[in-house]
């Protein structure tokens, strides 16, 4: 009975829409946490595992060395590489291919990489229009390198002293 | 027999026995890099200390003969210490280039620093550096990485027979290197890449190409020489990368010839025929398969209706497998043709019909090495058959007797006992006086034939020969060897000696008067198989000489490149040249089948399934390695549907193994062989002893690197020393009474033909001897391998 | 290559062999070669090699292991220093400083007129003599001063 008059009483004094306003007036009043992507990104870690690079040395020499541990690491089978002796007699690729389709981004190939050749970056907004453009290829990889190269270092050398 | 423990198990083992060999016996594995089973034992690596009860070191397993009751401790604590503190020396100088190093992956030094080493070095200072050597065009070296384990170094000097390499310098500065500049020209200098144990000497063809681990492994049988060693083909993508050998002690132990190794260069070549074609108004055209098999059908047809079977002439290379050699016999026998033969070098057929059996080597191949006397005549052992010439020089190191009866004088780095160095014509003359002074040596008197007897009457016996003749019959300076084994045996010069026969007659003679296995080492990889199957002339048919002597109107070619694989180029050339229909199985487009009319893609070993048979008589099947390339289609395929489409009968095969098992009749392929392998004659043929004659005579040689097809188009063996511009060579004498200098260009003739050639002194060939190599394209012209030879100044 | 003279020298030491064991004659013919030569070119080596018929890198294996013989060319007279302990402790240094100051030459160099190369040797089993060097391996000279230096300098000059 008692139960009875209380629930008829509160749902006259709409006590639920207010509770339910005052959570609205709380959230509107307090700080804002959606971000407007793109224009807004949230903070990423050093360590995030994104689109892959292909890193030069300062000099400009391609760091790959053709050792195709990436390769044989990869849990997807992702990576090709062919390899060749170049005219300077160093060991180098003809091919690096990572089809992004295939591609799980464990970060094992970077794990693996002797030289810290090839390295997944903070990139995870790229995209293809067809099947085939997310078949990465050597120039592309190495593209991607070269635009990003300040940030990778950046991000290498912060996680360095945990490696 | 003395009774040992190892890690708490107990073996018997011989006396004399080292401690690595009884640990191996028991299973026990111990770490080692300089240790070989094949070589002497250098226990310098240190790597296989182990521990023994009452020594107060740890001793090298590699060099310790164990003791009666010797305990072994291979893992206790002070054996693992030693091995640890081996292995942190053996890093010290070692680069850390693993990622990029071609024995990544196989290399003993990674496994072993994996089993045996300590997790980090203590190492901090600079490492040495060594200067790379280039040792050839097959060998690529990255000295560096070297750990002075020395096997490289033995294995040439033991195995190869030449001390090529060597460990300069002492303690730090100590390097593997060969004398200066030079190379490592050894025909077996491939095997210190499977020697070494770390990535010092690895392939140079193979540099790069890929990594162990993306390799497929396929085994199959070496196509080039009759020895038949057995190899693993690896393939990457289709594409055939390298060729190791398998282990087979009895036949190729765990060597390979750099012939058989880097042959697999040619199959990649871009010379690669890969679609049928066929020549429509001297122009060539690509095709499919039925217009030309059909196109040639028709034209074989057409001639042997027209013109009767035996105008078509049937030429087998002897490296084809068993099953083409036996469709290709079924397709002539079919038309009505029973021209048909694979010994495309030989020049005297006298002893067509009056043989027993198949010629073969007479004997198993380990037992050459246990020989105590060898007489091997007309050949260039080293070049031809270069792991039965390491056999020999086994048996020669063991104190065997070598005797050779040559028309030239090359190294063949072995101690030989006796030698007659003659023309090609004195060959006969000196086995002659071998065969007298045998019959004269009274303990091994047996009774020769009457027509043999009364030639030798007219023989004199020189000391050479008679002292070849004592040594053979196991006479010796100090002990003389009452049941002497004893070989005697042919090889590829002799096979295509103008008196080939004679050769074989007095050889078989000799070797029945003293009880000598004899045997003809076949030149080819299926030489003795081809026999075996019958691809020989038929009664009255032709054989490979006659049949382009007098030009056939139709040829069918399998696997021959007629100008460079034949006894007689220029002859080869013209009839190929002028014959009306030309039906070439070719794996190549080359110069030499210009002339042809249809071009059918062959697929080589490693893309079609075959038998060989080697010269020992072992059968051996093999199974495609890899898809054939293009259009390609393995042998026994284009015969069975060109005898299809020609509607012959008996061609309703599915598989090579079909086609295996109808050459040896549904029997077991070993009674078959057993059965027919006989080199004994019927009855003599009259022999000639005395053939003087005043005209210079070619010694055509056919080089190591230019056998076969595929031999021929191998960028790194054709870059290597052994491979020169060809020469006319001949005896400083002779090049005086010429009036030619050294080096000069001279004109060399044979038939109408000539060619020019640099003149060359070489004091090791005899008188009267021009030496011009053959299956090259500049002396194609030319005629005869031992025919009548001009040489004059160009 | 090599004179009559030291060809019967090498012949006289293969005599001390078996005939078919003539490798063993190349430490021998290889110091009777540089005692003629001063030093052992490539082409040295490979003609004793060739002479004892041998394989050159066999030869040049043990020219290049035992330091008393020279691949590279040396002065007239090649001073050797024993610079071990015994000598060390017997003022070896002051030995080694004297004669690199007489003759305006560190170790391993030789003097601009082609006279004297200076070596640093290891122990020579004389160590009761110490300090001590010889020259061109064969002439031993103990008990060492520097007076005793001077005058064997002056000698051979």
């Amino acid at each position: 009975m008692l139960a009875k008059i209380k629930t008829v009483l509160s749902s006259l004094m709409l006590v639920e829409l207010l509770k339910g306003m005052a959570l609205t007036g709380r959230y509107f009043f307090a700080r804002k946490i959606t971000i407007q992507f793109p224009e807004e990104r949230t903070p990423m870690s050093p360590r995030f595992r994104g689109l892959h690079a292909l890193r030069r040395y300062p000099n400009g020499e391609e760091r790959c060395i053709a050792c195709k541990l990436c390769e044989a690491v990869c849990p997807a089978m992702a990576i090709t590489i062919e390899s060749e002796q170049r005219e300077d007699n160093t060991r180098r690729t003809t091919r690096y291919d990572i089809d992004l389709t295939k591609c799980i981004f464990c970060g094992f190939c970077e794990e693996s990489c002797p030289v810290d050749s090839i390295v997944e970056t903070r990139i995870f907004d790229y995209h293809g229009e067809k099947r085939g453009d997310l078949l990465y290829t050597k120039p592309m990889l190495l593209a991607v390198g070269d635009k990003y190269e300040t940030q990778i270092a950046a991000d290498r050398s912060a996680d360095a002293k945990y490696r | 027999m003395l009774n040992i423990e190892i890690d708490g198990k107990a073996v018997e083992v011989d006396h004399g026995t080292t401690i690595i060999d009884a640990a191996d016996k028991l299973g026990i594995a111990i770490p080692r890099f300089c240790y070989h089973k094949k070589l002497s034992v250098a226990a310098n690596c240190r790597m296989c200390l182990v521990q023994v009860e009452k020594f107060a070191k740890p001793l090298p397993a590699c060099a310790t003969p164990v003791a009666d009751g010797m305990k072994i401790f291979t893992r206790s604590k002070a054996a693992v210490e030693a091995q640890k503190s081996v292995m942190e020396f053996l890093l010290i100088n070692h680069p850390l280039d693993c990622p990029i190093c071609d024995q990544g992956g196989e290399c003993d030094l990674q496994d072993i620093a994996v089993a045996y080493g300590a997790p980090a070095s203590r190492y901090a200072e600079e490492k040495r550096v060594v200067l790379n050597k280039n040792i050839g065009p097959l060998v690529s070296t990255d000295m560096t990485r070297c750990i002075q384990c020395t096997r490289c170094v033995r294995f040439l000097k033991e195995v190869g027979g030449m001390m090529e390499l060597g460990m300069v310098g002492r303690g730090e500065h100590a390097e593997i290197t060969a004398y200066v500049d030079k190379s490592v020209d050894s025909e077996l200098s491939g095997n210190i890449i499977d020697l070494c144990p770390v990535g010092a000497l690895t392939s140079k063809p193979f540099r790069y190409k890929a990594r162990t681990w993306e390799l497929t492994r396929r085994p199959s049988i070496a196509p080039h020489d009759g020895l038949g060693s057995q190899i693993e083909v690896h393939i990457k993508d289709g594409k055939v990368l390298r060729v190791l050998p398998r282990e087979k002690e009895s036949i190729n132990e765990c060597w390979l010839s750099d012939r058989d190794r880097f042959s697999y260069e040619g199959l990649n070549s871009p010379d690669r025929l890969t679609v049928p074609m066929i020549k429509h108004h001297g122009e060539w055209h690509e095709t499919d398969w039925k217009t030309a098999l059909e196109f040639a059908a028709g034209q074989l047809k057409d001639i042997t209706n027209a013109d009767g079977g035996e105008q078509l002439g049937v030429l087998v290379s002897p490296n084809s497998t068993m099953e083409e050699a036996y469709l290709a016999k079924q397709i002539a026998h079919g038309l009505g043709s029973s021209n048909i033969d694979y010994r495309l070098r030989q020049t005297d057929f006298r002893l067509d019909g009056k043989r027993m059996g198949t010629p073969w080597m007479g004997c198993n191949i380990p037992d050459l090495q246990e020989m105590d006397r060898i007489l091997v005549i007309g050949s260039n052992l080293r070049n031809e058959h270069p792991l039965l010439a390491n056999r020999i020089r086994k048996a020669v190191a063991q104190g065997a007797e070598l005797s050779l009866v040559n028309p030239m004088d090359d190294d063949q780095l072995m101690a030989v006992k006796h030698k007659a160095i003659c023309t090609p014509n004195d060959m006969v003359n000196v086995l002659a006086q071998i065969l007298k002074a045998m019959s004269g040596l009274q303990r091994l008197s047996l009774c020769l034939p009457k027509s043999l007897n009364d030639l030798l009457e007219t023989v004199r016996v020189w000391d050479n020969s008679q002292a070849m003749a004592e040594s053979l019959a196991g006479l010796g300076k100090e002990v003389d060897l009452v049941s002497p084994r004893t070989g005697i045996f042919l090889g590829n010069i002799a096979q295509s000696h103008p008196r080939f026969t004679e050769l074989y007659s007095l050889a078989e003679a000799i070797a029945s008067l003293c009880g000598a296995t004899f045997g003809i080492l076949s030149p080819a990889a299926n030489s003795t198989g081809a026999h075996l199957v019958g691809v020989l002339p038929g009664e009255h048919g032709l054989n490979a000489k006659a049949m382009l002597e007098s030009p056939r109107k139709a040829y069918l070619l399998v696997n021959v490149e007629p100008e460079l694989d034949c006894h007689h180029a220029a002859q080869a050339r013209q009839a190929i040249a002028e014959a009306e229909c030309v039906i070439a199985l070719t794996a190549y487009k080359s110069e030499a089948l210009e002339h042809a009319d249809v071009l059918l893609p062959i697929a080589p070993f490693t893309e079609t399934s075959g038998t060989y048979m080697s010269m020992e008589g072992r059968v051996q099947s093999f199974t495609a390695v890899t898809k054939p390339l293009g259009e390609c289609r393995p042998g026994w395929k284009i015969l069975r549907v060109l005898g299809n489409t020609l509607g012959l009968s008996g061609f309703d095969f599915d598989s090579s193994e079909q086609v295996k098992n109808a050459i040896f009749g549904g029997q077991k392929p070993s009674t078959v062989v057993w059965n027919s392998l006989n080199n004994n004659l019927r009855e003599l043929i009259d022999i000639q002893v005395k053939i003087k004659s005043n005209v210079l005579q070619r010694l055509g040689e056919v080089p190591q690197f230019q056998s076969d097809a595929i031999v021929r188009r191998s960028p790194p063996l054709q870059k290597t020393r052994a491979v020169q511009a060809p020469v006319a060579a001949m005896h400083s004498q002779l090049l005086t009474e010429l009036g030619l200098d050294d080096g000069e260009m001279v004109t060399v003739k044979q038939g109408v033909a000539s060619v020019l050639l640099k003149a060359k002194r070489d004091d090791r060939l005899p008188h009267g001897v021009v030496r011009v190599p053959t299956a090259l394209p500049v002396t194609s012209l030319l005629g005869d391998l031992m025919g009548e030879i001009e040489v004059t100044r160009a | 290559m090599l004179s009559q003279e030291s060809l019967a020298k090498i012949d006289r030491e293969l005599t001390k062999y078996p005939a078919d064991r003539r490798q063993a004659a190349v430490m021998s013919a290889l110091r009777i070669a540089q005692d003629e030569k001063g030093w052992l070119s490539k082409e040295t080596v490979a003609y004793v090699a060739e002479y004892l018929g041998i394989p050159p890198i066999a030869a040049l294996e043990v020219a290049s292991f035992y330091n008393m013989y020279e691949l590279e060319p040396v002065g007239q007279y090649k001073i050797t220093v024993c610079t071990n302990i015994s000598c060390m402790l017997r003022d070896s240094d002051v030995i080694v400083d004297h004669l690199q100051e007489r003759l305006g030459i560190g170790f391993n160099e030789t003097t601009p007129d082609g006279k004297f190369t200076l070596k640093e040797g290891e122990c020579m089993g004389c160590c009761g003599g110490a300090p001590l060097f010889h020259i061109n391996n064969k002439r031993m000279c103990e008990f060492l001063t520097k007076e005793k230096v001077d005058a064997i300098l002056e000698e051979l000059k």
